[in-house]
């Protein structure tokens, strides 16, 4: 049975639509990951669904029951808020207390449940503690304490890490990964991170504008992106796109000229706008007299360790490559590159749509 | 003050001068020689009698005069009804105007005309209300069936004629700093508790007052620094009676002072209001610090 579901949502706020008829299904115990750039409407999906916002139209179901109209405090969802949203002046473990005390479960087994908790999130140490006397890191954590004491069926995440900084973000959110194997509640959490979204979700749905543009695991928008939307927002450093016409069974573009992968079959048409991707991994250096050889000149050299990113310049094109680090130029050296064949993406630059089936 | 030089202090000195001599002449000055005076035979009466000197005398006169301890009850009984009145009219109406709601800016603008207006005219609004045959108040009370109430010429309803006075006066005050106490809490944690289904009693009593406290206390505190030093409105509606029913301790220091001319008493008199003053305002800043550091 499906957690939530999502059809045909919309919302508006007085005649202002922001939010164009989202459809979504969400399995129980599936991490969702919403993911978009800013202001494209995932926190307002996200508060529809926690019953913060009315919905303006369509369904929404959560455990197959229709919620539009119901009661946040009914719903049986837990929300940990971007700027966590505790209670100030209360500890931690009255922060916890106020979120059972609806609940009316008598003193043992408030207390059992918070003991819990807090050994799960590693507070023990901090439930007499204020908000203000703890670190970002503690504080995210008592706000998922928080959410977790009251065992809900569906937990919602806002940007629950945008507050913390780099090296505490890659620790928690390992951590909400594992707590998530742990509890194997069905989650939907919102982030404009890729990485976030790469690395913790079992379903991306990727947002622009207000519209769904793609619903998928990690490696389906990964490697299957339907649209240059997809493709250049997941992926880091991102998809290379080059605008090309299609000739004679060819992508000609200034300096570059490709044949179409057979695998487009007849789906090119000719003489038509052909927007082809390609990620940095998959631009090789190669002999000049290989097949499929293109000259380049390497503009920077970004050294990173294992590997090296070498801005090219083809023709009047950039290009971003990514290659062992021992195979980097210096910059103004002539380079002989080759765009791995099997890994090309097309799409139709006037819709954006993916040209693969 | 280490950064002004010392070739410039003496400008800075300067320009400071003409309010430091307003200060003096206006504040200071009239402090010390109420100080002064406090300690001799002061009576306006007798002129081109000398003053002299009587040491703690007109102190010791003041309290033991069963007088001033009964204006003392009266300042006090009032305090407590006017501030209770005040901070649940206060709060309750913040709660109201801050909800967005149509017409609430405006509801709270014209709240707070009250609060603008002289407490003299005030006191002359609330007689024009009060009086007996032709006032609006017993008006609308007749209109509903009820007797007429003798607002100020009674014993038993001239201190509550004051106090609803200074409530209507007042209230907006209250208001107001709560509401903008109100709009400066955060708005996810109520969010938070609307999901977990916290009801609306327990989230004001331990969500919303609790945040509000020390804005409450000052509001309180201001309020009641006010209310010690309460007269305008007294004066014109009751100078003190029927009776001493209404006889605060400002009312207490203007009759020594003004009706019996003896200035001396009404000197003493105002000292010590003034150290109930100093020490109502160390409580409280005592009790400030108490809750920080807790
Ligand atoms: N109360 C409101 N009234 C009018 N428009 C609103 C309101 N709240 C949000 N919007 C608009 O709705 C759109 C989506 O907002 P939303 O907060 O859902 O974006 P988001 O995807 O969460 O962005 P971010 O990553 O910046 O948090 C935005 O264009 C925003 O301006
Ligand atoms: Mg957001």
């Amino acid at each position: 049975m499906s957690a939530i579901t999502l059809h045909n949502v919309v919302k508006k706020y007085g005649a202002v639509q922001v939010v164009h008829g989202v459809d979504l299904d969400i399995a129980e115990g599936e991490f969702v990951v919403l993911l978009g750039p800013s202001g494209c409407g995932k926190t307002t999906t996200l508060r529809m669904v926690a019953g913060l916002e009315d919905v303006s139209g369509g369904t929404l179901s959560i455990g197959g029951q229709v919620v539009n109209d119901v009661a946040p405090k009914d719903r049986g969802v837990a929300m940990v808020f971007q700027n966590y949203a505790l209670y100030p002046h209360m500890s931690v473990r009255q922060n916890m207390e106020f979120a059972l005390r609806p609940m009316k479960l008598g003193k043992a087994e408030m207390d059992r449940r918070i003991a819990q908790t807090a050994g799960i999130l590693g507070l023990d140490a901090l439930l007499e503690r204020r908000p203000a006397q703890l670190s970002g890191g503690q504080r995210q954590r008592v706000a998922m304490g928080r959410a977790m004491v009251r065992t809900p069926k569906v937990f919602l995440f806002d940007e629950p890490l945008s507050n913390l900084d780099a090296k505490l973000r890659t620790q928690v959110r390992w951590e909400i990964g594992k707590l998530h194997q742990r509890l194997g509640t069905t989650v939907l959490y919102v982030t404009h991170d890729q990485v976030e979204a790469m690395t913790l979700a079992d379903k991306i749905v990727i947002m622009r504008d207000g519209h769904v543009e793609q619903v998928g695991t990690p490696e389906e928008v990964y490697a299957a992106p339907k649209s240059t939307f997809v493709a250049t927002f997941i992926g880091s450093p991102s998809m290379n796109m080059i605008e090309t016409r299609a000739t004679g069974g060819r992508l000609v573009a200034d300096g570059l000229s490709i044949p179409v992968p057979t695998r487009f079959g007849d789906r090119v048409k000719d003489g038509q706008e052909v927007t082809l991707g390609i990620r940095p991994i998959e631009i090789q250096r190669v002999a000049e007299n290989a097949p499929g050889a293109m000259a380049a000149r390497v503009e920077v050299t970004e050294y990173l360790g294992n590997e090296a990113l070498l801005d090219l310049r083809v023709g009047s094109h950039d290009l971003m490559a990514e290659v062992p680090a021992d195979q980097r130029a210096a910059p103004g050296e002539t380079v002989h590159v080759r765009l791995n064949e099997t890994a090309l993406h097309l799409f139709d630059t006037r819709s954006g749509r993916s040209l693969a089936q | 003050m280490a950064y002004i030089r010392k070739r410039n202090r003496r400008i800075f000195l300067i320009f400071l001068l003409p309010a430091i001599l307003v200060l003096f002449l206006t504040t200071i000055y009239p402090m010390i020689y109420a100080g002064y005076l406090s300690f001799r035979s002061y009576d306006l009466a007798k002129l081109f009698v000398p003053r002299v000197f009587v040491g703690w005398a007109n102190y010791r006169e003041i309290l033991s005069s069963s007088e001033f301890l009964h204006s003392l009850v009266v300042t006090f009984k009032l305090m407590a009804m006017t501030l209770s009145v005040q901070l649940v009219l206060g709060v309750g109406i913040a709660l109201l105007v801050v909800q967005k709601l149509p017409g609430m800016p405006l509801a709270r603008t014209l709240l707070m005309i009250p609060m603008m207006i002289s407490p003299v005219i005030v006191g002359l609004v609330w007689l024009f209300l009060y009086f007996p045959e032709l006032g609006y108040l017993n008006y609308f009370l007749s209109l509903a069936g009820i007797d007429a109430i003798p607002w100020i010429s009674s014993t038993n309803w001239a201190l509550w004629a004051i106090a609803i006075a200074d409530i209507w006066q007042w209230t907006p005050f209250v208001m107001m700093g709560t509401a903008a106490a109100l709009q400066s809490l955060s708005p996810e944690p109520y969010e938070a508790a609307m999901i977990d289904g916290n009801s609306r009693w327990d989230v004001f009593t331990r969500v919303t007052l609790p945040q509000l406290k020390p804005v409450l206390v000052s509001l309180m505190f201001l309020r009641a620094i006010d209310a010690f030093k309460i007269y305008d409105i007294i004066f014109v509606l009751t100078k003190g009676g029927p009776g001493d029913s209404t006889e605060v301790l400002s009312m207490f220091i203007y009759r020594q002072s003004f009706t019996f001319w003896r200035m001396g008493v009404g000197a003493a008199a105002s000292f010590v209001s003034l150290v109930i003053i100093v020490v109502l305002i160390t409580l409280f800043f005592k009790s400030l610090n108490r809750d920080q550091t807790a």
